[in-house]
């Protein structure tokens, strides 16, 4: 009885602990998902980078397959400034998507004259609410998201996962 | 070679928008009532195509190959065409842009456009979270981008610093808005009234938008049909109104591509308005009535701005003047628009189509006098891609 009531409060019991790809908020990060997974492993080396065009020389964001300037298909990884300046901001305190704790600061970044990547939206942690301003420098920095099992044959294995932010220069 | 056909729209309908106790498909089959109440000579058998436009179908109702489900539904038989369409926001928008295209080519001879979306589960959070797949989710809605409105706030700021543009002048927006929204009682947000003060006194949801500046998510369904000339006036009486001309212009899907100088710009949307009004062979000064994707206040003023109804970084002032009032240059939203009549993705497009119609027709709740040019636009996501429908009594010559 006591089960049935837990299985009535859960709604799809047959999904209990069961992780859902179809609701992850984050990316597959994993080269057996994922054809760009050097991005994720620089991340894990503290580098921010992309793709850059060997035909072209055109530098895209986020990195990809092809250019997207040449539809070449030789490209290379390159860094990109891990500083940016804030435009201007948002600070979310009630309406957060579930997984990100308020304050959710986001940001428009510039990245300066000289880099490829133009402007990004970032999000700001490390940082209390009302602290950021216009104008304000800000550095990249990455951490640790939850990592996802995927099946191969009969095991099991974890993937573990990192993704990047912004945080104040101070 | 056969002539080009002439596409029109005949009118159509769309059920109660708001927080329903309802199910996608009950909501299109309420949409389809009301279109056949619109127009007294369609019959279901005259439909031989079918476009379903809507985004969340897939997540919020299981109903990934929505179009079946509809066609079952509605009792329909279509021949020439039966898909769904997703383009977010502009969903229903696109979907006129299709059927212009199968009616003037004679692939298609009568379309049924219905465009609808359950928002609201049985818990809230999983609407903000369901968001985060709508952008481009591995990257901007990894940095926490979700629902709109801090997006659109960062664009509200850039717009102030920029050119100038003050709360008052986006709360002339919300408060015109309200006011067309009277007697429209399928409307999200229907009965309700707004003065200044209580635009600018509203609580804050993300600054510096206030409630009364950001529209509402909405369950709620839209239906319109969309024919050839000659089919048209066998099933209605009413004046034609045509499908002149359309543009749509998408340029990213993330931040880093954004095309504008700063936010504040929409070189999207300004060259979406162009390729429209070319096609269409007409300029904003030819239009008589308006419907823009007001999502927030200064979406609406920055769309008057990039359309090419005032200059660029007049928005606001041109807004407070009275230009989008009912006697005014350019009365815009005349039906409340997504702040009032609120927003159910996929079906926002056709309720402006509806309202343009009406308006062409000369049987709007709010109408323009004389009004013989119109058009609606739509943008989706956050500002990633923007669609232009103008339409017009006569056709292009
Ligand atoms: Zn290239």
């Amino acid at each position: 009885m006591a089960e049935l009531q837990k299985a009535e409060i859960t709604g799809t019991p047959a999904l209990n602990g069961t992780y859902i790809s179809e609701m992850d908020m984050w990316p597959f990060e994993t080269q057996e998902f994922n054809r760009i997974y050097p991005f994720y492993d620089n991340l894990r080396a503290g580098k921010f980078t992309t793709t850059k065009c060997k035909k072209c020389g055109h530098v895209t964001y986020p990195p990809q397959v092809i250019c997207p300037k040449c539809w070449a298909e030789e490209l290379e990884w390159v860094e990109l400034p891990q500083r940016a300046k804030v435009v201007t901001l948002t600070e979310t305190q009630a309406g957060a998507p579930i997984g990100f704790e308020p304050p959710l600061i986001m940001a428009w970044l510039t990245f300066g004259e000289k880099s490829p990547l133009k402007h990004l939206l970032g999000r700001i942690i490390h940082c209390k609410e009302g602290e950021l301003k216009e104008g304000d420098e800000v550095k990249f920095v990455t951490f640790s998201v939850p990592a996802h099992p995927i099946e191969v044959k009969k095991d099991t294995k974890i993937c573990d996962r990192v993704f990047y932010a912004f945080e104040p220069v101070k | 070679m056969a002539q080009k056909k002439n596409a029109v729209i005949v009118g159509g309908g769309t059920s109660k928008f708001g927080v329903r106790q309802a199910h996608i498909l009950d909501m299109i089959q309420e949409a389809a009532r009301a279109c056949a109440n619109d127009i007294p000579g369609l019959k279901p058998a005259d439909i031989d195509g079918l476009i379903v436009a809507t985004t969340m179908a897939g997540r919020h109702s299981s109903a990934l190959n929505t179009a079946p489900l509809v066609v079952h539904r509605l009792g329909l038989k279509p021949t020439s065409l039966c898909i769904r369409l997703d383009t977010l926001c502009a969903g229903s928008n696109s979907a006129v842009i299709v059927a212009k295209g199968m009616i003037e080519s004679g692939i298609a001879e009568v379309i049924l456009i219905t465009g609808a979306e359950k928002v609201y589960m049985p818990q809230r959070w999983e609407t903000n979270y369901t968001q985060l797949a709508v952008n481009d989710h591995d990257w901007d809605s990894a940095m926490g981008l979700g629902v709109p409105p801090p997006f659109f706030a960062m664009i509200a700021k850039m717009h102030m610093k920029r050119y100038g543009t003050t709360k008052e002048q986006m709360a002339h927006v919300s408060v015109t808005n309200y006011a067309y929204g009277d007697g429209h009682v399928n409307g999200h947000f229907a009965g309700r009234t707004l003065t200044m003060e209580q635009a600018l006194e509203a609580r804050l949801i993300a600054d510096p938008f206030g409630l009364y500046d950001c529209c509402p998510l909405s369950d709620g369904a839209s239906a319109i049909i969309v024919a050839s000339e000659e089919r048209a006036k066998a099933m209605s009486d009413k004046p034609l109104v045509y499908l002149r001309g359309t543009g749509q212009h998408a340029t990213h899907s993330m931040s880093a591509g954004w095309p504008g100088d700063t936010l504040a710009e929409w070189p999207h949307l300004k060259k979406a308005g162009e390729v429209a009004f070319k096609n269409a062979k007409l300029t904003p000064k030819d239009m008589d009535v308006i419907q823009t994707h007001d999502c927030f206040t200064i979406s609406e003023i920055i769309e008057l701005e990039e359309l090419g109804f005032c200059n660029k970084g007049e928005g606001g002032a041109f807004a407070a003047s009275g230009a989008i009032g009912i006697n005014g240059v350019i009365p815009t939203n005349t039906d409340g628009g997504l702040l009032v009549y609120g927003h159910p993705f996929g079906a926002s497009g056709a309720r402006q189509a509806i309202e343009i119609c009406k308006q062409l027709q000369g049987r709007a709740i709010h109408q323009v006098k004389n009004a013989a040019f119109g058009l609606t636009h739509n943008l989706s996501g956050t500002c990633a891609q923007h669609t232009v429908v103008v339409y017009g009594k006569e056709p292009v010559k």
